[in-house]
């Protein structure tokens, strides 16, 4: 498989320098998780990388090419997100929504053609949202609500997929559903996955490869067997050993 | 056909035989009793120079021309401010829209006047133009600012009565033969508007709607937030200008005709969006025109029917339909949204 996303001594931060030379290379069907404290600037790597940034210094690639010379609608078809924010859209069903990922690929008044809309119904299939599919977007819970916004996320049809602490404020049950869907992607579409996460049982158990993020610093990086050990964890969140034992337990 | 798609189509239906049906009533009501033979023959065949035609042609059709047409950019103008402030009750006149471009509008008027100078539609639409877009200004500094949707609707409401205010200091002070009109103009009203007015209107008005109508996709993504929208590959920033130059010169074509008009650029988008059940731009842009048309020619044949021969300004019966509108959407509003 190509390296779908790489990142060369990157310099990420909000005008002055967060976090410097960082080096990844994420590769098709694969996905990398981001853990760390909060503020510790995982979301300010993933928002350089999908362009809300301006990045400080080194360079992405997308697929081979420099993220630079790829146009905003190229770009589109190319990588899609999930952020943290709540939309709070109105009058708008959970296929509409899905229905906005077809924007980069439609006419100049957005008529979804016959391969748009067979993209968006397998988009709903795929992450299981047949049954609300026609519901007002407002009336689904928090749950259902973020497998919503992965099918429009998927139906954009990226190679590369980069999710902000998606699970978040997720009951463990949505949280596992979520994430095997999101397996399955990798899996299946082949698309490269970049995501952070706090929950870190999941973590440790659905990367292929995961960096931790500390103060503005790479601590570590490598494959989760060599990163979720316990004097990592406990160095990388501050926690001291004998509450690490009483409470996680691992 | 899904249910969506014959809602929508009973709705257009609707919209359209009421615009024509309004307009129609607007031309057939007034205080001069002309019938409806006399109507028809005036309108299809050049009759001679009668009061009747006089009546008709020369008041009531641009009179009725000029609410519909108005109408239709005060709904659009309020429509894309809400699409631009994600804000439910945003509108060109409680954002201090109508008032900035009054006070402007209310300068260039009186210079021109102490300079025996008259003033074409363009320099009026330029001028109105120019102080919506100083209004929008402040309040877009401001929304900067503040995090709730209700501060920047308290705010844009200051604006507006600052504007006001010096607007009547200015109007009292000047207070000339010339700018006799001045007065009724500055309360909202569509008497004395003239076939002329009513061609630069049209024109103007036509070319911002076509403006509007292609950015019915890009303002669809908008719907979920700016970073969704960015993310699709929509250009936030030109949109964002293109939204506010696009209300303000909506608004600004109002007021430089009619005065501030209340209430029908915040209203008419929330009755059409209930009626229509979609938020889709392709479908509201258009509708929402032809419901502001329809909710002005309807308010202004009661202000100047209701009390006739005294003309109730029109922005007291917009104020009456359109308020408890308003209302209605504060309280259905979700938690934290307003």
């Amino acid at each position: 498989m190509e390296n779908a996303v790489t990142a060369e001594n990157l310099t990420v931060g909000y005008k002055k320098p967060l976090i410097s030379d960082i080096c990844f290379n994420v590769q098709g069907g694969k996905i990398m998780t981001l853990i760390g404290p909060n503020g510790s600037g995982k979301s300010t790597i993933l928002k350089t990388l999908s362009g809300y940034l301006k990045k400080l210094g080194g360079s992405v690639f997308f697929d081979g090419v420099n993220a630079e010379r790829v146009s905003e609608n190229d770009k589109a078809k190319m990588l899609s997100v999930l952020l943290t924010e709540r939309i709070n859209p109105e009058l708008m069903t959970c296929r509409d929504i899905v229905e906005t990922g077809r924007y980069p690929y439609t006419g100049h008044f957005g008529k979804l053609s016959k391969t748009d809309k067979e993209a968006v119904q397998s988009a709903i299939d795929l992450v299981e949202i047949e049954a609300f599919a026609d519901c007002d977007f407002s009336a689904i819970s928090d749950g259902q609500r973020q497998r919503v916004m992965l099918a429009r996320a998927i139906c954009q049809e990226p190679k590369i997929l980069i999710l902000d602490e998606p699970t978040s404020y997720l009951d463990i049950h949505h949280k596992i559903m979520f994430l095997e869907t999101v397996r399955k992607l990798a899996d299946e579409k082949g698309i490269a996955i970049i995501m952070s996460m706090h929950e870190l049982d999941f973590a440790e158990k659905i990367s292929d490869y995961t960096i931790c993020v500390k103060n503005g610093e790479i601590t570590h990086n490598g494959k989760p067997d060599d990163i979720f050990k316990d004097n990592i964890i406990c160095e990388l969140f501050d926690i001291p050993e004998e509450l690490y034992s009483k409470y996680l337990i691992r | 056909m899904s249910s969506r798609k014959i809602r929508c189509t009973i709705s257009f239906a609707i919209l359209i035989l009421l615009t024509v049906f309004v307009l129609c009533m607007n031309i057939f009501i007034g205080s001069a009793d002309i019938q409806f033979s006399d109507v028809m023959k005036i309108i299809f065949s050049d009759s001679a120079n009668d009061t009747a035609a006089n009546i008709l042609l020369k008041i009531r059709i641009p009179r009725a021309l000029a609410a519909m047409i108005l109408g239709g950019s005060l709904a659009l103008s309020g429509y894309l401010l809400q699409t631009f402030f994600h804000n439910p009750i945003a509108g060109p006149f409680v954002l201090g829209v109508s008032s900035g471009a009054k006070l402007t509008v209310a300068l260039v008027m009186i210079f021109a006047a102490s300079r025996f100078l008259t003033i074409n539609s363009a320099v009026m639409i330029i001028a109105a133009f120019v102080g919506s877009l100083l209004s929008l200004g402040f309040v877009l500094a401001v929304s900067h600012k503040v995090q709730r949707m209700s501060m920047l609707v308290v705010c844009g409401v200051m604006i507006s009565y600052i504007c006001s205010a010096i607007t009547d200091f200015v109007v009292t002070f000047a207070e000339d033969s010339d700018i006799v009109n001045l007065h009724n103009w500055s309360m909202g009203t569509f008497s004395g508007t003239t076939m002329d007015n009513v061609k630069v209107m049209a024109v103007v008005v036509f070319i911002s709607f076509i403006g509007t109508f292609l950015l019915s996709k890009p303002i669809g993504a908008y719907r979920l937030g700016e970073n969704y929208a960015q993310n699709l590959g929509v250009k936030i920033k030109p949109l964002r200008v293109a939204l506010i130059l696009l209300s303000g010169l909506f608004s600004a074509c109002v007021t430089a005709f009619a005065g501030p008009v209340s209430f029908v650029g915040i209203a008419v988008p929330h009755i059409i969006r209930a009626m229509f059940k979609t938020s889709k731009p392709i479908v509201l842009i258009p509708a929402c025109f032809l419901g502001g048309s329809v909710f002005c020619m309807v308010c202004d044949m009661i202000a100047r029917t209701a009390f006739a021969p005294t003309e109730l300004s029109i922005s007291t019966v917009t104020a009456i339909f359109g308020a408890p509108v308003v209302i209605i959407v504060m309280l259905h509003g979700k938690k934290g949204e307003i």
